[in-house]
């Protein structure tokens, strides 16, 4: 492969990279919002915390496996704990109680990380069998960005599987459905609601632990991302996982191709992108009408 | 007509160089007083003792919330340490009375409205006699204009954009002693052209907004004045808090550049860096503020050796050249070991009281040794005694304000980064290296304040009919 080559093929892998980040964080939102019909406006904060942890559980057994194994789950339970003893209790008032809960959980996770780790950039490294490069026909790519495709595309089977091979699954998806109806078959819906929910903060909290070692923890890690997962889940349509899936990979490949060939508007695409889509179709890519 | 042209040439130097000499020989109007430095051990930024009641009130104007939060402790602690110096002094003598320096925390979260609004309180509410910024141009900018719509002083120590002082946005109550991005530029262009003479082809990967235009423009214009034979291979600017870089640094690595020329700032330049070697680039850096030592030592010392930094603060080697200095820079050193317990401040980030945080500090001092010789919080006394000022920093450099645009005329220092094992050349007290675990400085250069003048808009009226040291 000439250098060239080389070069356009890489800026794909990095937009699949990228595009795959955004899936998890943006998959999660959308779980929530589909099942639930909350617009969580804490879960790039848990992102956030999650990816703090993951530096928590580095620093005290050197393990990035554990990390990420231990924190996506111990923030899902954060977020189960936010479920169970706050989010249910303003549900019954509509999305008005639901927006500013949410946002008020975002502003006391990001007190929280502040007072606990400080405001400064915390290291987390990746471990030394994920470090250094491939080489293949005459292009070098970094390992670890090669093991963020692969764990995002883990994490989507399991989805996967759980929802189209599980009976937890089929009730997830007659719940998005109608709610009401499947409440009144004797499923514990509250219950369901919030095992999704904490499903969907787990999905956010292996994003932030696999995109740590690329970024720096900071207490505006969740700002950098969450406008990016938002704008996913828009265009893709709320509540669609197939919607989210494909336009995290076209922001994906729009944010480095564009780089590549239209550096000065490559911030512009994404956002040109949604309007367009919007534009035609207001409910997202794969979204549902209402009614 | 070739000998007129010599003719020309000769006395053009001539006059250049009595400039030069002249500029350089001119003695500061004041300098930081070593002598009568206060008692500083129970100076603690996270415990801070703030005076209140009849006060010289300041606002650190800066983002103490957001993604730039750490930045805004980085300013807290800086301004903080000069006033409480101070206030150990006993205060100034202002108006006829001794009064104690407070400062007040205004967060800007990096927003504009935010700036705005804070700042307007700062004044109308909390009646700050300064306003002290800012990370970022577009919100020093607010900050000037407010200062400017409220007859207060603005000082700003940090924001790089030349545009903040030019005709359109000029206020008699600015000041800018911070760099300015066209000398930052101009500044490592002179480096690579006229000292370090080697790598010729560079790839500009800046922010997008003002401040990294005009440093670009800045260090392009430097390598056609003083390396005309360098190439720019390639240049690119990005969104502010970008969280992938990959695209960017994968048409860097394509591009054949020998050298990234960039003004990123953290957490950009943490992540621009990191991802760089992740990615296999050894490119060297030439930066301003790939300083941050918690990333430096993630990087490590292979990843963090060839950086090329442009420093306000610091100076030809060795860094510590007279007793009283060491005394400051032990008694920072020594505080952060043993006092400072509670994050960010007890982190490497806080060390050594050098760097940008010793260019906030001495920055700072200056503010509050103009105020105390107008003997006034009057802004118009201040205004008076500020422009034209001249002022020796710790470090021994001495640093003016031209009078007609308020803008700071210095000498600059390139740093060069190397292993802990050569950095005694700088740091040359015990334990003679800055850090073990990253590169850090060993060569520095001075370049002469007569090859980075800031720029004067010549549309600005008070700047017309000027010499360039206004």
């Amino acid at each position: 492969m000439d250098p060239i080559t080389a070069m356009y093929v890489a800026q794909g892998i990095h937009g699949l990279a990228y595009g795959m980040v955004l899936f998890l964080i943006a998959s999660g939102l959308n779980v929530i919002f589909g099942m639930m019909g909350v617009l969580n406006l804490a879960h790039a904060s848990f992102f956030m915390l999650s990816a703090y942890l993951g530096f928590q559980f580095v620093s005290l057994t050197g393990n990035f496996w554990m990390a990420l194994l231990l924190a996506p789950v111990a923030t899902a339970i954060c977020g189960v704990l936010m479920e169970r003893f706050l989010l249910r209790k303003v549900h019954a008032f509509g999305h008005m109680g639901e927006l500013i809960l949410t946002l008020g959980v975002a502003q006391i996770v990001l007190a929280g990380v502040k007072s606990i780790w400080g405001s400064e950039s915390l290291p987390l490294k990746m471990p030394p069998i994920l470090e250094g490069q491939v080489a293949w026909a005459g292009l070098n790519y970094p390992v670890y960005r090669l093991f963020i495709i692969g764990l995002a595309l883990v994490v989507m089977a399991i989805m996967a599987l759980l929802l189209y091979k599980t009976r937890l699954g089929k009730i997830v998806r007659a719940a998005v459905s109608d709610a009401g109806m499947v409440n009144a078959l004797g499923i514990n819906i509250p219950l369901v609601f919030m095992a999704v929910f904490g499903i969907g903060i787990w999905m956010a909290g292996i994003a932030g632990v696999a995109i740590a070692p690329i970024l720096t923890v900071f207490p505006g890690l969740a700002d950098q991302v969450g406008m990016d997962a938002f704008i996913v889940v828009v265009t893709g349509g709320f509540g669609s996982l197939t919607g989210a899936f494909i336009v995290s990979i076209i922001f994906g490949l729009l944010s480095s191709y564009g780089v590549q060939f239209f550096s000065q508007f490559a911030p512009v695409l994404i956002v040109g992108f949604m309007a367009i889509i919007l534009v035609i179709r207001p409910h997202g890519l794969f979204g549902a009408r209402e009614g | 007509m070739k000998q007129t042209a010599r003719g020309v040439f000769i006395l053009a130097c001539i006059l250049c160089h009595l400039f030069s000499s002249a500029y350089a020989q001119a003695p500061a109007k004041a300098a930081f007083d070593f002598k009568s430095i206060g008692d500083m051990s129970d100076f603690d930024p996270t415990n801070p003792i703030i005076p209140t009641g009849d006060t010289i009130k300041i606002a650190i104007v800066a983002s103490f919330s957001g993604p730039a939060a750490l930045v805004g402790q980085i300013y807290w602690a800086s301004a903080l340490w000069a006033a409480h110096d101070i206030n150990k002094r006993g205060g100034i003598l202002v108006d006829g009375k001794k009064k104690l320096v407070e400062l007040i925390k205004a967060d800007h979260m990096s927003k504009p409205d935010q700036a705005k609004k804070i700042t307007e309180r700062m004044v109308l509410q909390e009646k700050v006699h300064v306003l002290w910024g800012t990370d970022g141009s577009n919100l020093q900018k607010i900050i000037n204009e407010t200062a400017n719509k409220y007859k207060v002083i603005s000082i700003n120590t940090a924001s790089l954009s030349d545009d903040l002082q030019d005709a359109t946005n000029f206020s008699r109550y600015a000041f800018q002693s911070s760099m300015s991005a066209d000398q930052l530029g101009r500044g490592l262009a002179y480096y690579y052209g006229k000292i370090k003479k080697k790598e010729k082809k560079f790839y500009i990967l800046c922010q997008d907004y003002s401040f990294g235009h005009v440093l670009a423009e800045g260090f392009k214009k430097g390598l056609k004045e003083y390396y005309p034979d360098a190439q720019i291979v390639g240049e690119d600017f990005h969104k502010l808090f970008l969280t992938d870089f990959a695209p960017y640094l994968e048409k860097i690595k394509a591009s054949g550049a020998e050298v990234i020329f960039t003004g990123d700032w953290i957490p950009d330049a943490a992540n621009l860096l990191k991802q760089a070697r992740q990615m296999g680039i050894a490119l060297p850096f030439a930066h301003i503020f790939l300083d941050e030592p918690n990333f430096l030592h993630e990087v490590g010392v292979e990843g963090t050796k060839g950086l090329v930094q442009i420093s306000q603060y610091g100076s030809a080697n060795p860094n510590f050249k007279t007793p009283e200095h060491i005394k400051y820079y032990k008694t920072w050193n020594e505080l952060w070991k043993n006092k400072w317990k509670t994050p960010p401040f007890n982190s490497r980030l806080f060390e050594h009281g050098t760097g940008n945080i010793g260019s906030y500090i001495e920055q700072t001092y200056w503010l509050l040794n103009v105020i105390a010789r107008a003997q006034s919080t009057d802004p118009e006394r201040i205004i008076k005694v500020w422009e034209g000022d001249s002022y020796q920093f710790t470090t021994g450099k001495v640093i003016s304000m031209r009078a007609c645009d308020h803008k700071a005329i210095q000498d600059l220092t390139i740093l060069e980064f190397v292993p802990p094992d050569l950095q005694k050349q700088s740091f040359n007290i015990p334990p003679y290296y800055w850090y073990t675990g990253a590169a850090a400085t060993g060569p520095a250069f001075t370049i002469p304040a007569t090859s980075v003048l800031p720029l004067m808009d010549p549309n600005l009226d008070r700047c017309k009919g000027k010499s360039a040291a206004g």
